[in-house]
């Protein structure tokens, strides 16, 4: 009961001594709880279902807890698939797309934040409205476009897509627009050149930033979908979203127990990415340039 | 505001010179964003563009042939599918509304009250945010498996409910695909709310309990004025994601059953993708066009509202 003795907001520590309200935190709780549980429940039993044995995965109707576990499946449906090769497919367009995201919004960032040159107003209003206006809209021109380019079954066009994305220049934008003018005059004065000024200034300070747009391109990239689907043509340079999509609709003959651990492997990676940076991606989420 | 830091107080440049300088700058500046200028151009710019100059023309496969007028819009507003993809997107709106918007605002608050496993609950929250969009359509299409073989069918039968058809009843597939595309994105919103509401100045509610407003009086007059403007925001933000749903259906239904749950971008990939009609996929990409910058042209009038408030 000590958390409650300097609690602040709306129920304060003084509120809480009145039994009506103490219910009324336990149902707060409770609810909390449940939203938890429904948080958890689906990837979990996902997860679970893949390691029951052949029987029991089939059984009419389905346990809700697992009974058995055999996490041997894991392993052998990821040699029988060749799984690794999807991973490797995957980590080849988070690489690209990571590098493209943060140096090219990044760079467009600044100069609209701190060069200023005459017109990069107009950049960012623009910028602004692409924000809102979806990549989808333009699919069928970029689509083509990107045949024109000879770029079908290349990873180049995912990368160079995430070198523009709206969303990270708002977010490097609002970072830059937070470090004060007077550091970079003070730097100027002491003889420092634009270039020194981003390297030995900037790019030092902009660690958490950087963080924050690399753990939000990993994530994009891994969970990235329509653009590898039409891009990547050929089986042989699947990522693992486009796999599973491939195993659970079309009739590639596996079995639903299959498909489950295919899904499994699609959502492993984000977790453990998620487990390690929850304070950056949470942290950067709630910075997202959404001023109330 | 003149930030130009290049230019330092005192140094005595020639007006002549000074512009030249000035100008030397600028066409700096503007190499530095060029190159991500250039991929914003041929990646986002121009297919958007390109996608409604195309609408008024005949295509043949991607190339246009000849000028046609509006010709490719009247066939649109002619196809019953349309109308059936437009009714959808009016229905996707209204439940994302129901089910979305109220969301993130009650666990936000509830997240901000409850002291206790308080990062264990925004953890929580944010969980489904990261399990990617393709995984959760699928492990929500087993969910929502028909027959006493499916998973809530079997919970649900606990409490002698069911058994549901799920996704195949046409009356509930577009609300379930807005359930499952809820669970996945609440958190990330629920974030933003939370942060409105730890930046309510505390003294507030110390001032209205002494003034005797009680904890729903303080919750109503105190906190919920001070999300409001988030509150807007975020309120015409999920309408212009609404109309971009597409691989939700795509994924877990196909626009089925008898395209109870197509959406209009799914309406426009199948035409340009499917029934190769790029010029019926075009003039589908113009009217969603129009109707999100007409959205994105509210929204950002009420940013500059909030932020002169």
């Amino acid at each position: 009961m000590s958390k409650f003795t300097e609690k602040t907001g709306i129920i304060s520590s003084f509120d809480i001594r009145r039994p009506g309200v103490k219910v009324l935190y336990g149902v707060c709780f409770g609810i909390l709880c449940i939203m938890a549980l429904l948080c958890f429940f689906p990837p979990l039993w996902i997860i679970t279902s893949a390691m029951k044995d052949i029987k029991e995965f089939f059984a009419v109707p389905p346990t809700i807890i697992p009974r058995s576990f055999h996490p041997e499946k894991l392993v052998e449906t990821w040699n029988k698939m060749n799984f690794w090769k999807y991973y490797l497919n995957s980590f080849m367009s988070i690489g690209g797309c990571v590098v493209c995201a943060v140096v090219f919004n990044g760079l467009l960032a600044y100069v609209i934040s701190k060069l200023r040159p005459r017109g990069s107003k107009v950049v960012f209003t623009l910028i602004l409205w692409s924000l809102m206006v979806p990549g989808t809209m333009g699919l069928v021109p970029l689509f083509s476009s990107i045949v024109d380019m000879h770029l079908i079954n290349t990873f180049v066009p995912l990368w160079l897509i995430a070198g523009a994305n709206a969303f990270y220049v708002v977010l490097y934008k609002n970072f830059y627009d937070g470090i004060p003018q007077s550091l970079m005059e003070a730097a100027q004065i002491d003889g420092c050149s634009n270039m020194g000024i981003f390297f030995r200034i900037v790019l030092p300070i902009s660690k958490a930033i950087n963080m924050v747009v690399i753990i939000f391109a990993i994530n994009a990239a891994w969970s990235d979908f329509l653009m590898p689907f039409l891009v990547l043509k050929s089986e042989s340079l699947y990522t693992v979203m486009v796999k599973i999509f491939t195993i659970s609709t079309g009739n590639g003959g596996f079995a639903a127990d299959q498909q489950f651990i295919a899904i499994t492997f699609a959502i492993i990676p984000p977790l453990i990415l998620y487990l390690i940076f929850q304070k950056q991606i949470m942290g950067g989420m709630a910075n997202s340039g959404i001023k109330g | 505001m003149e930030r130009k830091p290049s230019i330092a107080a005192g140094t005595t440049y020639k007006p002549k010179k000074f512009i030249s300088y000035r100008l030397l700058y600028d066409v700096k500046a503007w190499l530095v964003m060029l190159p991500s200028l250039v991929l914003f151009f041929i990646f986002v710019w121009r297919p958007l563009l390109s996608g409604v100059f195309m609408s008024f023309f005949e295509t043949q496969g991607f190339t246009i042939t000849q000028f046609i007028g509006l010709r490719n819009y009247q066939d649109l507003l002619a196809d019953p599918v349309f109308h059936q993809a437009l009714w959808n997107s009016v229905q996707y709106t209204l439940w994302s509304l129901v089910f979305g918007f109220l969301t993130p605002i009650i666990v936000a608050l509830l997240i901000s009250e409850v002291v206790h496993a308080n990062s264990f609950f925004k953890f929580a929250a944010y969980f489904p945010c990261m399990v990617p969009g393709v995984a959760v359509m699928l492990m929500w299409g087993f969910l929502f498996e028909p027959s006493e073989n499916g998973v809530l069918n079997v919970i649900l039968s606990m409490f002698h409910l069911g058994p549901f058809e799920w996704l195949q009843d046409q009356r509930m597939t577009i609300p379930l695909i807005v359930i499952a595309m809820t669970w996945k994105a609440f958190g990330g919103t629920m974030l933003v709310y939370l942060a409105a509401i730890k930046g309510v100045n505390q003294e507030l509610y110390e001032a209205a309990t002494i003034d005797g407003a009680g904890v729903f009086q303080r919750l109503w007059h105190v906190t919920m004025p001070r999300i409001y403007n988030t509150g807007r925001l975020l309120l015409i933000m999920q309408v212009i994601s609404v109309f971009q749903i597409f691989y939700e259906p795509f994924i877990m239904t196909d626009g089925g059953p008898q395209n109870a749950s197509v959406s209009l971008m799914l309406l426009n990939y199948n035409y340009a993708f499917k029934d190769f009609n790029t010029s019926k996929a075009m003039a589908v990409g113009g009217i969603v066009f129009v109707i999100l910058m007409v959205l994105t042209a509210i929204y950002l009038k009420v940013t500059r509202e909030n932020e002169t408030e």
